[in-house]
């Protein structure tokens, strides 16, 4: 563009010194004659210039002046560019004379413009040719690296496929992808251990847990033993059972992580949640729990069995266990969304926080801290979506289960 | 009832065995694998209970194997695993029952116990204690021949202590039985509180001794002693 501009320029400042030049040597001709005749030539012949002397009657100063002007072309009624030449000088006899030539612009802003034009057309042509040309380099030659850009986006560490990059013939390309795979290998391994280790630790802790609660089992039917004694079995076995099941919740939560629950069915949170409220019915009516449904769908959905079940009994279990003595339990299915709202002692904490793994409310120490971290996981596998508020007394979750499963 | 423990976790299938004689049953050991095989060949058990996780085999081989011998015992399996998938592989496998790990004594003993009246079901299909008298076939329960009107869960309950008679239950074991292991709702003791509760109102008012006795901080013992 630029370079565009200056060729221009360049071009126009060209002409016009040409034009200058022809008007000083025009205009010298007339002098040498006025000078040599001391008369005014003929300008019959001026190809189109205007040529005018004028003859002064008292002597003058030397000057001369070229500038761009406008005179009026009385045969076309316009307006002409010009570039004119005024020119005063004495003759011999000391003659005052002005000679001003005009030089009608009109052919060579012609000229100009259709340079102007044509380069404008170079331009663009050229511009174009050169988006398309780099446009199609670009693409052969990037085309590995956003291949492995995708790749690489669509790589899941939980998958158990291996990141794996197509060879390219590009050497800075081959490089970079063997690092990506190294790169990714390394943490898949990584990851893979991790998991394993976490998911043997869980089981391992299983048996000797089982030995722990067999033998308290045992020991708790000797008769013989005192009430200390009974006092010591009991607090053991309470935390034998703390122990439990965290590690029930944990193990659960990595095989959520692990993908182990692939094969699922069409499940109606309806019946489900019916279900439920059903199995605990007595231990409602005991804490004058009431109970308000309202369901306008069926809400079935593609779940794991085991999962739903998990989910269902978690949020209600919630709902009813940090609820209040003759406290309330709304419970409300559309077609997208399941709220179950309750009553409960106030929060302390961000609602939300209490989705993080061993998070707590204050007010409930033996908690495992478990329930909401393991929805979560759920909620999150199956692209659902749940959010916590809590004012003041009134607790509410809303689950929008419409996700989709992902395997 | 003769028993077979196929535990390779020595400390642990010591103690199933001495709370399962308690009882009254004939309880053997098996450690690995080939032990059990061999002793399943050649002697009948009512009841294997066979871990699945045995350190030189695993415990399905033992129920392909027993299946081969043409063998009609019994299996419960016990895992440490609890994925739906090993419960279905070894249902499917042979096996009748299914029990995760770690459990309660008094489980095992109910589970033990169903699948033995699944087999002997003729004459074994009441459970008498003194004046109550249980039809499991028609899970209906009687006290002096009147029958009482319990809830499921309620009969489920007698049904458990009268399996576990004489034995302390704890609460955690009866919620356990009674609503599944649910990882959550497992510190709900409130509710075994009411169904003892509704469940003893019931028998008395049938002119029932009263067997259930509170174990402070435990649970219950039903018991005539």
């Amino acid at each position: 563009m630029v370079a565009g501009f200056v060729f221009y320029y360049s071009i126009r400042t060209i002409v016009y010194r040409q034009i200058d030049n022809s008007l000083i040597m025009e205009k010298t001709i007339i002098q040498d004659q006025i000078e040599e005749t001391d008369s005014i030539p003929d300008f019959s012949a001026s190809f189109g210039h205007q040529i005018e002397v004028r003859i002064l009657d008292s002597p003058t100063s030397y000057s001369q002046i070229i500038r761009d002007t406008s005179i009026y072309d009385a045969r076309t009624r316009n307006f002409l560019q010009s570039r004119y030449i005024k020119f005063k000088s004495n003759t011999k006899k000391n003659t005052g004379y002005v000679i001003s030539i005009y030089h009608g612009l009109k052919e060579n802003q012609e000229l100009l413009d259709s340079i102007a034009l044509g380069m404008i057309f170079i331009f663009l042509a050229l511009l174009l040719v050169s988006i398309i040309v780099n446009y199609f380099i670009s693409k052969k030659l990037w085309h590995p690296f956003y291949n492995a850009l995708n790749e690489a986006n669509s790589f899941n560490i939980l998958s158990d496929k291996p990141l794996k990059l197509s060879d390219t013939g590009i050497n800075e390309f081959r490089q970079l992808n063997k690092v990506f795979e190294q790169m990714t290998t390394k943490m898949r391994m990584d990851y893979l251990n991790l998991k394993e280790f976490n998911e043997n630790s869980s089981h391992e802790i299983q048996t000797p847990l089982s030995v722990i609660r067999s033998k308290l089992d045992i020991l708790m039917q000797n008769q013989r033993l005192n009430k200390k004694s009974m006092d010591l079995i009991k607090s053991v076995n309470e935390a034998a059972t703390r122990i439990l099941k965290l590690n029930q919740g944990l193990l659960l939560i990595s095989k959520i992580e692990n993908l182990q629950f692939p094969e699922t069915r069409e499940i109606s949170l309806k019946d489900l949640i019916e279900n439920y409220l059903k199995n605990y019915e007595e231990i409602l009516q005991l804490r004058k729990i009431r109970i308000e449904t309202e369901f306008s769908d069926k809400a079935i959905i593609r779940i794991n069995e085991i999962l739903a079940d998990v989910l269902i009994s978690n949020l209600l279990g919630n709902a009813f266990r940090y609820n209040i003595d003759g406290g309330f339990i709304i419970c409300s299915l559309s077609n997208q969304v399941l709220t179950i709202t309750n009553s409960g002692l106030p929060l302390e904490v961000d609602p939300e926080l209490l989705f993080n793994r061993f998070r707590k409310g204050a007010d409930h120490p033996e908690a495992v801290g478990l329930g909401l971290s393991i929805v979560k996981k759920i909620v999150d596998y199956y692209k659902m979506k749940i959010s916590y508020t809590c004012k003041g007394t009134v607790h509410e979750i809303k689950l929008n289960y419409r996700g989709e499963a992902i395997l | 009832m003769k028993l077979l423990v196929v535990e390779d976790e020595r400390s642990l299938s010591r103690s199933i065995c001495d709370y399962l004689r308690m009882e009254g049953h004939i309880c053997e050991e098996a450690a690995n694998y080939r032990d059990a095989v061999i002793r399943t060949a050649d002697n009948r058990y009512d009841g294997v209970i066979l871990d699945m996780g045995l350190s030189d085999g695993s415990g399905l081989n033992v129920i392909r194997e027993m299946k081969e011998n043409k063998s009609t015992d019994r299996i419960l399996i016990l895992s440490a695993r609890s994925s739906l998938e090993d419960k279905l592989v070894g249902l499917k496998t042979g096996a009748d029952d299914y029990l995760t790990k770690p459990f309660h004594m008094a489980e095992l003993s109910a589970r033990l116990n169903s699948i033995y009246r699944r087999d002997n079901f003729m004459g074994f299909n009441e459970m008498i204690f003194n004046e109550i008298k249980v039809r499991i076939e028609e899970n209906q329960a009687y006290v002096n021949d009147q029958l009482l009107n319990l809830t499921r869960k309620e009969y489920d309950l007698l049904v458990f202590f009268m399996v576990n008679r004489d034995r302390i239950v704890t609460k955690e074991s009866i919620v356990e039985h009674l609503w599944g292991d649910n990882v959550v709702l497992t510190d709900s003791f409130d509710f075994v509180y009411t169904h003892v509760k509704n469940l003893r109102k019931k028998l008395i008012a049938k002119n029932c001794r009263n067997y259930i006795k509170v174990i402070y901080g435990f649970g219950y013992k039903f018991s005539d002693s």
